[in-house]
């Protein structure tokens, strides 16, 4: 990626359509905070991103039908301060709604599902948990004395 | 379903059908393919088609462009929960250099996709207060994607030196500013002529009179701090030499 700003051409009226190759722009599909419709889908999208822009986008690379387009810019807060006082900024981002055409629907799924898994035979993380259990194993009082502690009796 | 194109997929597993005897299992299958995904080796789909459709372990393929939608911005579903995700190494500008300007192109698009779906893995494991596996992957991605524009641009300066005899694809000249310094200094394309732009005649393309002692002072200060740099150099030397007098000069 270039270190200097991309400068594209000027329009003018009558210029031909700007075709721009390898964009070096990025969405990032996030949940939605609030309820939204079934065929909304969120993005978050580079500032310099205009409504068209996606839609070409969305169309041409994904091949994702896309009806109605909606931007905001959401102000990054730049509230907090660090350890010497000074205002550390969040930074600002645009926000897109982006309608599906043809009555489609997206959910958005739950990537981090529970998994159990066993370690493998060996390895280290099977010596950290036996090691683990074993600690908790010490830890835990006499059964016998049915759960009073050690600081009772004679 | 995977970020690459079916053609990957299917380009991928032809560097699997021909170490057949390794393939044992299907599991391992896959998580070659996935590690393989963001490195794109270019082979002819056709060929390895009749090869795959005998082999009872090859998921269902197919050479039209993938049309998953927006399950691209998502991993492959297998992958979902896991805490490592294999992934092979980033490309080097030398393996760029070997392929065609339109793989190039394809590939662009592909690290683009894949950083997409890096991306939106990372926000929702900061929504969801989990580690993102792997997060080592969009730096790799970053760097192909970098490597890949250097070599894209090589190629264009060499044909516009062929064509134009221009290096740069911008114009641009050496010019002065307030401050003494000489610089290359990139037009900037405007709809108006420079006489009638008021921001850029405010702009001053030469060095006024009364900076120049400044300037004075500013060469003073640099040649000041080379001077002392000489000298510590120097002394240190001598010093070394004072206490170790078998010592060999280094030259400098």
């Amino acid at each position: 990626m270039p270190v200097t700003r991309l400068l594209y051409p000027l329009y003018q009226l009558g210029n031909p359509q700007l075709r721009i190759f390898r964009p070096n722009w990025f969405l990032t599909l996030v949940r939605p905070g609030k309820e939204q419709p079934p065929d909304t889908v969120q993005f978050r999208i580079p500032m310099e991103m205009t409504k068209y822009d996606v839609k070409n986008y969305l169309e041409k690379i994904y091949n994702v039908p896309v009806g109605d387009i909606r931007t905001r810019i959401q102000y990054g807060s730049n509230k907090k301060r660090n350890h010497l006082n000074q205002r550390v900024k969040q930074p600002d981002y645009k926000v897109a709604y982006v309608q599906l055409a043809q009555g489609q629907t997206f959910t958005f799924p739950n990537i981090f599902p529970e998994k159990d898994r066993a370690p493998a035979e060996g390895s280290l993380e099977e010596m950290q948990e036996k090691f683990m259990e074993d600690e908790k194993q010490r830890q835990k009082l006499d059964p016998r004395r049915g759960g009073v502690t050690e600081w009772f009796g004679l | 379903m995977a970020a690459s194109s079916a053609a990957g997929r299917v380009l991928t597993l032809c560097r699997q059908l021909q170490n057949v005897c390794r393939i044992s299992s299907t599991s391992h299958f896959v998580n070659v393919t996935k590690g393989q995904n963001p490195v794109y080796r270019g082979m002819s789909p056709l060929v390895s088609l009749s090869w795959c459709s005998s082999l009872g372990q090859c998921r269902a393929l197919h050479t039209t462009t993938s049309r998953r939608g927006l399950e691209e911005f998502f991993d492959h579903p297998n992958n979902w929960g896991e805490t490592n995700v294999k992934s092979g190494a980033p490309w080097s500008a030398k393996q760029l250099r070997a392929k065609s300007s339109e793989d190039l192109h394809k590939l662009w698009y592909v690290l683009l996709k894949e950083k997409n779906m890096l991306l939106t893995i990372e926000q929702e494991a900061k929504r969801q207060r989990v580690q993102m596996p792997s997060p080592e992957r969009i730096r790799k991605i970053e760097r192909s994607m970098f490597r890949l524009e250097t070599v894209v641009s090589e190629r264009e300066t060499a044909l516009r030196l062929l064509q134009t005899g221009q290096t740069k694809g911008r114009p641009g000249a050496w010019r002065r500013n307030t401050f003494g310094y000489v610089y290359w200094y990139r037009f900037k394309e405007y709809a108006i002529p420079w006489y009638m732009n008021r921001r850029y005649k405010r702009k001053k393309f030469y060095t006024p009179k009364f900076v120049q002692p400044y300037i004075r002072l500013r060469i003073e200060k640099y040649i000041r701090e080379k001077a002392r740099k000489e000298n510590l150099k120097k002394k240190a030397q001598a010093k070394l030499k004072e206490r170790f007098p078998d010592m060999k000069v280094s030259s400098s």
